[in-house]
């Protein structure tokens, strides 16, 4: 009798643990004071952990000041990028503000604010490497993001490749420079950084091999939360914030 | 070929990490410790559906990877309403785990006890839940301390895997400093380090515990 009695306070425990479902999130966000929002914390320069050990870049700013003009706090989490809209879909954080780029794919479970940056795929290989195209990575050991557009790209147009799919773009960077990958896709910038920042033994090889919209992810049916984001965004824009922000982590505009 | 620097500026962040690790080992081993205690009676009652929910519990458990249950509470459970937080994740999935691995020690432990104790402990007149409590448990948990603490140690170990639920421990710390700093070797080993000093401290206490067990014993 008294394991019953212990499995039922572990279950009554649950259920009252177990947050009640809030009609408008932007009220919830506001009664909180805390805004979370989502990021792997290992894509430089746009989310990573500094030499202090706190979670910063752009997308860390710029999900600060949003949070900062609704009145409220915002806090980071840093959570791997496979699992980044299943946490999302729990109800784990409140957006994810963490370099996602905005796809019809994704807008089938999730929702996005206006696009808040845009950049683009790009080929990164050894500086040695003899590969000077798309083309050339034909049967070669392709790197990517687990669960990333890249990856989604690699798949459907690289024939043959052989897709190592990693945790974040630093692991790419170590393993390129090591030789056990051919090459990796990853955003220009981060990418670009990279090499510039750590000295990484890697060039850019070809052109963008497309265009992304960057936008800030929270759940659909959330009407009220998303016009207050677009708004703050806007208003960043406008009175110079965000040029600030964009220029200080990434050199350039990226609106 | 290390260094250095790295390892002095951010070993204390490091630290950090393993105080986390460890809150979160110490908790998990207590309720896994009452887990496993609850279901080793479980699986020894002369009841036919307690001894079913007590083996149900140890084989669905230990039939299953610790990262699959993990995630079925933290991802799988908000879909039905009931919401934990990382830490209560984490936590409790830990504690379920090595529970079943506890129930299995345990209960070798108890069935180790000669039944002849049972039986001198009845004829003085114990009820059964007097005698398991005064007269079996005591010997039986005696015995099972050695597992028990092989089941610690791996605990100590698995709490890596929260790492995966945004719980900032010693080894998602690692990973994190890895992303910023390019330095996988350093970091990876100081999280090794830092891994091996909270099991050797572990294992340790055990033993100590287990030696003045058997000196009072004598």
């Amino acid at each position: 009798m008294k394991k019953c009695t212990v499995a039922g306070m572990l279950v009554l425990s649950m259920l009252l643990l177990a947050l009640p479902a809030s009609a408008n999130k932007l009220e919830e966000i506001k009664a909180e004071g805390e805004l979370t929002f989502a990021l792997t914390g290992q894509y430089p320069p746009f989310n990573f952990v500094d030499e202090n050990n706190q979670v910063t870049g752009f997308d860390v700013q710029v999900g600060k000041e949003i949070a900062r003009r609704l009145g409220v706090a915002g806090v980071p989490v840093t959570t791997a990028w496979d699992g980044i809209i299943g946490g999302l879909l729990a109800k784990k954080y409140d957006l994810i503000c963490g370099s996602m780029a905005i796809t019809p794919q994704r807008l089938e479970t999730i929702d996005f604010s206006d696009p808040y940056y845009r950049s683009g795929a790009q080929i990164f290989t050894h500086k040695s490497s003899d590969i000077t195209s798309v083309d050339g990575l034909k049967d070669k050991k392709v790197g990517v993001t687990l669960g990333t557009t890249y990856e989604e790209w690699v798949r459907k147009n690289i024939e043959g490749a052989d897709i190592r799919t990693y945790k974040g773009v630093p692991d790419m960077v170590l393993e390129a420079a090591n030789g056990r990958i051919s090459a990796f896709v990853t955003d220009k910038i981060v990418g670009a950084l990279a090499i510039k920042e750590k000295g990484a033994p890697l060039k850019l090889v070809g052109d963008l091999l497309y265009e992304e919209k960057m936008g800030i992810a929270l759940n659909q049916g959330n009407p009220q939360l998303k016009a207050a984001i677009n708004e703050a965004l806007t208003a960043m824009k406008d009175d110079g914030t965000y040029h600030e922000i964009s220029m200080k982590w990434l050199g350039i505009d990226v609106r | 070929m290390l260094d250095w620097g790295i390892i002095v500026h951010y070993f204390p962040f490091l630290v950090q990490g393993a105080l986390l690790t460890l809150k979160i080992s110490v908790i998990a081993l207590l309720f896994g410790f009452i887990f496993g205690l609850l279901a080793a009676l479980l699986k020894l009652s002369p009841n036919v559906v307690l001894r079913w929910i007590g083996g149900f519990y140890v084989w669905i458990i230990r039939s299953t990877p610790l990262l699959v249950q993990l995630f079925l509470i933290y991802f799988g459970l908000p879909q039905v309403g009931i919401d934990l937080g990382p830490f209560m994740s984490g936590v409790l999935a830990l504690a379920i785990n090595t529970g079943a691995y506890n129930a299995e020690t345990i209960r070798g432990g108890i069935i180790s006890v000669p039944s002849g104790q049972m039986e001198a402990a009845r004829s003085l007149g114990m009820g059964s839940a007097l005698a398991m409590r005064r007269i079996i448990l005591p010997q039986a948990i005696r015995m099972a301390i050695p597992a028990l603490g092989n089941n610690f140690v791996i605990l100590i170990k698995d709490t890596s895997l929260v790492s995966t639920i945004t719980l900032v421990e010693l080894t998602l710390t690692a990973q994190r400093l890895i992303g910023s700093t390019y330095k996988p070797f350093e970091m990876y080993l100081m999280a090794a380090f830092l891994y091996a000093i909270l099991t050797t401290t572990t294992s340790v206490l055990l033993s100590k515990l287990e030696t003045k067990i058997a000196v009072e014993r004598r």
